[in-house]
């Protein structure tokens, strides 16, 4: 049954101001990180309890509207940016941390808490929350959960799904289901695996508890200049295949590291250099100490240039500063980017970078690369300028053909950003049929009549894809 | 107006107060600079919501200071107010209007040595048991100043700071001129006062031209740069003609505009050149004061302090250890409390002109002071005067105060500046 006055009942369960209908209130939502597809939502309700959450849904699934979750909308693939009219819960308000439980090592938030703000409120008691995406300073705990998200610590400490022992979730009816359990044990079908990383397209989680992890007893940031970038990229394989496990291990080409220095926190690199790697070891003191001249000592056998070992940690934090800013710094040597996000074979490192830098050639565009070494996932920056319609066509096209190298060369088309709006036809290339039905199934199971942020993650709509100047801009 | 190189990353959101406050997309600097861009390609879209967004903006900066593309967005949103007037009511917010009735008065009491000690005799007055309500109901006096006031000094001093004859040292070199603003150098001329004893302390001399004006910030987060204009060239001559090398300043937020005055001239314009030369020679207080030897006092570690970091020093001037760094050289145990550099509400005279927002977010940095300290330190009279005029309902509570006032007392008690008639650190 179609029910009319949806929009009178939310405010009666939110509150007149918590309801968003305004096109000027609207209009700030129509994008997330991903600046390509630019779409308003029907409105944006603000809940503030599960209670909450749980009401709205069920009065936008009566009234047959689609709806959809956003955080803090950083998003590089689209994902909360509303479809066919779908309306946004916008899940700020929702950003407390509940409860600090040491004696079981978990700390329980609601999903609109930011990332780090974790990680600041368990340091007292010698923890950190492992996983931290780059845009770990804004991101929340909700999006994490959607997007499985990753971060250079989780070369060593594993992603998201890793790290969430238990979710509380309102399903797309408004019911209230809690799986897994405090000790992080599977029994049975592991139903919490499966939504995590599902895109916000399953549920919506409503409270989360998070595993943390003892703060290792002492770390070591190094920093290794490179004047070729192959070099670079062949330490990085030697390095993992010496065995060592790395906290973290990033690489940025010289087009990365000009924006970088140009930005908040620049470390002071030599402008000619190629490339840069920031490796990161942790653990026991001795330990620390031995992989760090191991570490060292294969750099040397690849003609670094320079090795340079964080002596403070105020030199640690900005390091890691300089590194964390560099997408954003884009917008210091460009109008826009688009960053791509595809994993492969670390072995395969330096033939796809030879060839993501004959893409560029090819579309006459620039790339700069900046990515998560250690565990093969690139993301090459594609810088654009969105008032050329021509070249953003080229930009999009570029991307596709990243994707497809690495597919070809035995990987993936996502590595942590999610397929989203952005890569839905490419899923294409990566799945069968019979995947893909498979994974329609699931999404049946959970959503039968497709309500929860829709046109996402599986290919089965057609897609309408217009063209124009700019954003391509949807309904 | 350029907001191109903003990449909708969203980093800046949970550095926004209002955006934490209010949680919603368009009160974040990614949404403003949003609806600015729409604004300009159609000004026609603007509407209450959208004035109101803008509008709602406290300047603090703290986005800029994380952007990682390094977009203006408070000074875009300065701008877009600057441009405000013109657009004439269909724009006008409540707030706005608000500051046009104020400006007025404002040029007046700011503007010269006159107003100033009107102002200051007013506030004074303020304190005083039967006049004090009645001043505050003045015409010009905006309602929310009243509960405001409760945020001042219970004792005022008389006279202007910039009033007062300084010994020159032996042997000393070049002074340095102390810019004494104009809240600071009424209501909290003591402030001045200590920091020109710390400063003779470290072996400086002091000048302090009596031709100095107000910084013009209120005017200029308010759209109204012209006037700021026109008091910078007068500052800038005062340096000029003093003999300074060095322009030392005690409020964060004259700083932050003093540093910023070369923006207010047309490349073309010979005060531009001059602007940038005063600009330079602009330095913090605590950044001047911890570089010389002051000396290092025994801990005391029963006093504990919390320090509220200002916007304009934290996030437009970059400076946050600084006090720190004084205060513990001074022997004070320091006690951080949570979101210490988040706007506390005050942001010039947001307080006045957005009293809801400033509410909000004056409750929510009273909820952050650790309940152990005696003192909320902050190097910025208008957070001063925001976060006492609550502070000040619980007398066994901490109270707020200048991080140099501290400092003064400290070395006064160990004996090495010698008392001043004006007495102690008045609460
Ligand atoms: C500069 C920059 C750097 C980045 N670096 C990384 C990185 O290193 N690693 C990485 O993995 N990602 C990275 N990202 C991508 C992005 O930050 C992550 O995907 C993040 O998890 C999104 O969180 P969010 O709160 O912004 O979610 P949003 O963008 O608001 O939403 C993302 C998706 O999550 C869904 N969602 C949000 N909350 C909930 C909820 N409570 N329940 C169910 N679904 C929900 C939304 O519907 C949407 O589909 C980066 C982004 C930027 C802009
Ligand atoms: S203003 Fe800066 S930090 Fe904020 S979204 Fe834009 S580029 Fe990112
Ligand atoms: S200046 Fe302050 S209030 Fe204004 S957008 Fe930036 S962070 Fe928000």
């Amino acid at each position: 049954m179609r029910q009319q006055n949806w929009l009178e009942d939310l405010k009666k369960i939110v509150g007149v101001r918590n309801v968003l209908t305004d096109p000027m209130a609207l209009l700030p939502y129509s994008y997330d990180g991903y600046t390509l597809v630019e779409s308003t939502p029907r409105a944006v309700v603000l809940p503030q309890s599960r209670d909450e959450v749980a009401a709205v849904v069920k009065i936008l699934a009566r009234a047959e509207i689609p709806f959809l979750a956003r955080g803090a909308g950083t998003s590089l693939s689209g994902g909360a940016t509303a479809l066919e009219g779908a309306v946004i819960l916008h899940l700020s308000r929702m950003n407390h941390i509940l409860e600090i439980d040491v004696e079981n090592e978990v700390v329980v938030v609601e999903p609109g808490v930011v990332n780090v703000h974790i990680t600041k409120a368990v340091e007292p008691y010698g923890y950190f929350y492992a996983p931290d995406p780059s845009s770990q300073q804004a991101c929340t705990i909700g999006g994490n959960f959607a997007e499985n998200s990753g971060g250079p610590h989780c070369l060593k400490y594993g992603v998201t799904v890793n790290h969430i022992v238990a979710a509380e979730v309102v399903t797309v009816d408004g019911d209230v289901v809690m799986l897994g359990n405090l000790a992080g044990e599977i029994d049975g079908p592991d139903w919490l695996g499966l939504l995590i990383g599902s895109e916000g397209t399953l549920v919506i989680a409503t409270k989360l508890w998070l595993r943390l992890t003892k703060q290792p007893a002492s770390s070591q940031t190094i920093l290794a200049l490179f004047d070729e970038v192959d070099e670079a990229s062949r330490a990085v394989s030697a390095i993992v295949a010496a065995g060592i496990i790395p906290a973290a291990l990033e690489m940025m080409d010289q087009l990365a590291i000009d924006a970088v220095e140009r930005g908040p926190y620049p470390v002071g690199y030599p402008a000619d250099l190629r490339a840069v790697l920031l490796i990161e070891v942790d653990g026991e003191r001795h330990e620390v100490l031995e992989t760090a001249r191991e570490v060292e000592e294969i750099l040397h056998s690849h003609r670094v240039r320079e090795v340079r070992l964080a002596r403070t940690s105020e030199e640690k934090t900005r390091w890691w500063a300089n590194r964390k800013t560099a997408f954003g710094a884009m917008g210091l040597i460009s109008p826009q980017y688009y960053v791509q996000d595809g994993v492969i074979p670390r072995s395969q490192l330096p033939e796809a970078l030879a060839r993501i830098a004959a893409i560029a050639k090819r579309y006459d565009i620039r790339i700069a690369n900046v990515f998560h070494a250690g565990d093969g996932n690139l993301h090459p920056l594609l810088l654009y300028d969105g008032r050329d319609p021509q070249m953003v066509q080229r930009v999009i096209q570029a991307g596709s053909d990243i994707l497809a190298v690495c597919v070809e060369l035995g990987g993936s088309i996502t590595g942590e950003h999610g397929v989203g709006i952005e890569k839905i036809e490419d899923m294409r290339r990566q799945f069968g049929e019979g995947d893909l039905k498979a994974q329609a199934a699931v999404k049946t199971a959970w959503d039968s009549e497709g309500l929860l942020n829709p046109g996402k993650l599986l290919p089965t709509a057609p897609r309408c894809h217009e063209t124009g100047s700019g954003p391509v801009k949807r309904d | 107006m350029d907001t191109g190189q903003c990449v909708h990353c969203g980093l800046c959101l949970p550095s926004c107060p209002t955006y934490v406050e209010t949680g919603l997309e368009g009160e974040s600097p990614r949404g403003r600079i949003f609806l600015l861009q729409r604004l300009h390609d159609d000004p026609s879209m603007l509407n209450a919501v959208t004035t109101e967004y803008l509008d709602d903006c406290l300047d603090c900066r703290a986005c800029e200071a994380v952007c990682p593309a390094h977009v203006p967005t408070g000074h875009l949103v300065e701008e877009w107010r600057a441009e405000t007037p013109r657009r004439g009511a269909e724009g006008d917010s409540p707030a706005l209007g608000g500051f046009r009735g104020l400006s007025r008065p404002l040029s007046f009491f700011l503007g010269s040595p006159k107003g100033l000690l009107w102002l200051q005799r007013l506030a004074r007055w303020s304190q005083w048991p039967v006049l004090g309500p009645w001043i505050t109901r003045l015409r010009f006096v905006p309602q929310p100043a009243r509960y405001l006031v409760r945020g001042i000094p219970q004792k005022i001093p008389k006279t202007l700071s910039r009033y007062r004859t300084l010994p020159s040292l032996e042997g000393s070199r070049t002074p340095v001129l102390l810019f004494v603003g104009c809240v600071m150098d009424t209501i909290y001329a003591d402030t001045n006062h200590h920091t020109e004893d710390l400063l003779a302390l470290a072996g400086t001399d002091v000048v302090l031209p009596l031709e100095q004006r107000c910084c013009g910030a209120l005017h200029m987060h308010g759209g109204d740069p012209a006037v700021t204009k026109s008091w910078a060239k007068e500052n800038i001559q005062a340096f000029e003609t003093s003999g300074a090398s060095v322009i030392v300043v005690n409020a964060a937020g004259c700083g932050t505009t003093l540093k910023e005055y070369a923006a207010l001239f047309d490349l073309a314009d010979p005060w531009h050149a001059r602007a940038q030369r005063f600009e330079a020679a602009v330095v913090d207080a605590t950044v001047f004061l911890s570089q010389c030897s002051l000396p290092t006092l025994a801990d005391s570690s029963d006093v504990h302090i919390t320090v509220h970091d200002p916007c304009h020093l934290a996030h437009a001037q970059g400076i946050r250890q600084e006090p720190r760094t004084l205060l513990k050289r001074a022997g004070y145990a320091l006690q951080e409390m949570a979101e210490s550099d988040l706007c506390c509400g005050s942001a010039g005279i947001y307080n006045l002109t957005h009293p809801d927002m400033a509410k909000k977010l004056l409750d929510r940095k009273i909820s952050h002071i650790p309940k152990t300290v005696a003192w909320v330190a902050a190097a910025n009279p208008g957070c001063l005067m925001q976060i006492q005029s609550r502070l000040c309902e619980d007398p066994k509570g901490p109270g707020a105060v200048h991080p140099l006032d501290l400092v003064w007392n400290a070395y006064r008690q160990a004996g090495l500046i010698h008392p001043n008639p004006d007495g102690l650190v008045s609460r």
